[in-house]
């Protein structure tokens, strides 16, 4: 049962980030990259992984993707002149990347064993991240928290600089 | 393997209560409204369909449905479409965490009145919240109007905003109760014989301003204002078409949150046990609908706050108050005062 609900949602998830790249209408990818993010979000509820699926839907899915919504959807595409035609050297260096990447998944995917061990799962999610977040990986969540600190004053600080001049 | 069955047959019946329960209550909501605003302005509302005017519901359905299929020139069919249901899912989704009373014994198992028991509840509540605003930005976007366009903008910009400020305000709650899960929210209140709002009068009238502004009431709703600029970003839409977009938001978005909000502040299900063995149900749904009854009551008494002051309300005012309040909290909480 679960093994089914995971593997509709990983369907899903694998055909919208096909459409995400296949897609040519700047606004379509944006649908499409949305329901990737919605598969990806709902894999994680399907592995009772709550909390980072709740995370992965208020940050990726409402704050990141509204905001690429909204400056997509403001740009004038019809007076944008855009490559109608078929990117071929692109594409012909691509197959043969992709064909390693593919191949070397499929070859760690049979060739080593999966593991079987279970794990068993912190009766409480919610507490048992952050207590981890807040004492084993502090360090590096801190760095991080500050790292997207300083991007953000950079980003109002270049935006100012236009405002001004 | 009788378990399996039983339980599946537990979540279909529960889905299908809660999408049939908020549907039909949603339309009636709509008699309930303009009843209301009748009387508020010393009319008698909706009379003649019915005792009452109590089949208005049925008659507007009805008119929407047969009104003649409009498609604007230059839209983006897919998109104009799928808009209208990325409006309606999200607002009918924030009903699968909401507890509609105590859990109960039924053929020796335990059940839980609510779709799905998840532990971080609130957070989805905030994320099925601010989903609303992908039906707003692609209805305005592919409507092909600049009108539709200009509103579905603002109005998203007021959504996300007022997103965080209502995340914020609901945080010192979560940390009051200690989780994120609903049921552990109203049997903390329950313990303790307090409801959270009297430790956090601040963070309930943040939650009030912010669940106005997020289903498009008065007086944050400048981007949609019936009268002056016809709903903004669903101008285009026709019929049912258009007839959805304020059934999700204006009833649907609306009664979700004022039952959160009385899961948070107001003690959910808690209440003397006059009803019999349905007191927690009625409890629940007398709260809920005294907070719709304020949300309509403000919507048919203020006027409107002016667009540039909608936002920079929510950025400037709202939110450092509730940064301040949550972190009074916390130390409240740390420090077991």
């Amino acid at each position: 049962m679960e093994f089914l609900a995971f593997s509709i949602i990983a369907l899903i998830s694998v055909a919208s980030a096909f459409g995400t790249i296949l897609v040519k209408n700047p606004i379509h990818v944006m649908v499409w990259f949305l329901v990737f993010i919605l598969g990806v979000s709902a894999s994680f509820f399907a592995l009772q992984a709550d909390l980072l699926a709740g995370l992965q839907l208020v940050i990726y899915a409402v704050a990141i993707v509204v905001f690429y919504v909204l400056v997509i959807t403001t740009i004038p595409w019809e007076k944008i002149k855009m490559f109608d035609g078929f990117y071929k050297k692109e594409f012909f260096t691509a197959i043969p990347a992709f064909l390693l990447i593919i191949g070397s998944v499929f070859y760690l995917v049979f060739k080593s064993k999966l593991s079987t061990m279970r794990v068993s799962l912190p009766k409480d999610n919610v507490s048992a991240l952050g207590g981890a977040l807040f004492t084993k990986y502090i360090v590096p969540f801190e760095l991080a928290s500050f790292i997207l600190l300083i991007a953000m004053i950079g980003a109002i600080i270049f935006g100012k600089e236009k405002a001004n001049g | 393997m009788n378990d399996i069955i039983f339980y599946a047959i537990v979540i279909a019946v529960k889905i299908l209560v809660v999408l049939g329960v908020t549907l039909g209550l949603g339309a009636y909501l709509t008699w309930y409204e303009r009843k209301f605003a009748g009387h508020l302005q010393v009319r008698r509302g909706p009379t003649v369909v019915g005792p009452f005017g109590l089949l208005q519901p049925l008659a507007d359905g009805i008119k929407l449905m047969t009104k003649a299929p409009i498609l604007p020139r230059g839209i983006d069919t897919t998109l104009y479409y799928l808009a209208i249901m990325m409006a309606l899912i999200p607002a009918v989704m924030l009903f699968a965490v909401v507890p509609f009373g105590p859990s109960f014994k039924f053929m020796g198992h335990e059940i839980k009145p609510i779709v799905a028991d998840l532990n971080i509840a609130i957070l989805y509540v905030f994320a099925m919240g601010s989903m609303a605003a992908y039906g707003t930005l692609f209805a305005g976007w592919a409507s092909n109007s600049k009108y539709a366009f200009i509103g579905s903008l603002r109005k998203a910009a007021l959504i996300v905003s007022y997103e965080v400020v209502l995340g914020f305000a609901a945080l010192s709650v979560i940390l009051l109760a200690g989780s994120m899960n609903v049921f552990d929210i109203v049997n903390a209140q329950i313990r303790s014989g307090i409801w959270y709002i009297v430790y956090q009068p601040v963070s309930f009238i943040l939650f009030l301003f912010c669940m106005l502004a997020e289903s498009g009431r008065v007086p944050f709703d400048i981007q949609e204002a019936e009268a002056e600029l016809v709903t903004g970003y669903n101008v285009e839409y026709g019929g049912m078409k258009f007839g959805i977009f304020p059934l999700a938001e204006w009833y649907l978005n609306t009664l979700g949150l004022c039952v959160i909000a009385s899961v948070l502040y107001l003690g959910g299900w808690s209440g003397p046990h006059i009803f019999g063995s349905f007191s927690g149900y009625i409890w629940l749904l007398a709260k809920s609908f005294g907070l719709l009854f304020f949300v309509i009551w403000v919507h048919w008494t203020l006027p409107r706050y002016q667009a540039k002051d909608v936002v920079e309300f929510a950025w400037k005012y709202l939110l450092p108050i509730s940064i301040v309040n949550l972190v009074f909290t916390a130390f409240l909480v740390y420090f077991k005062v």
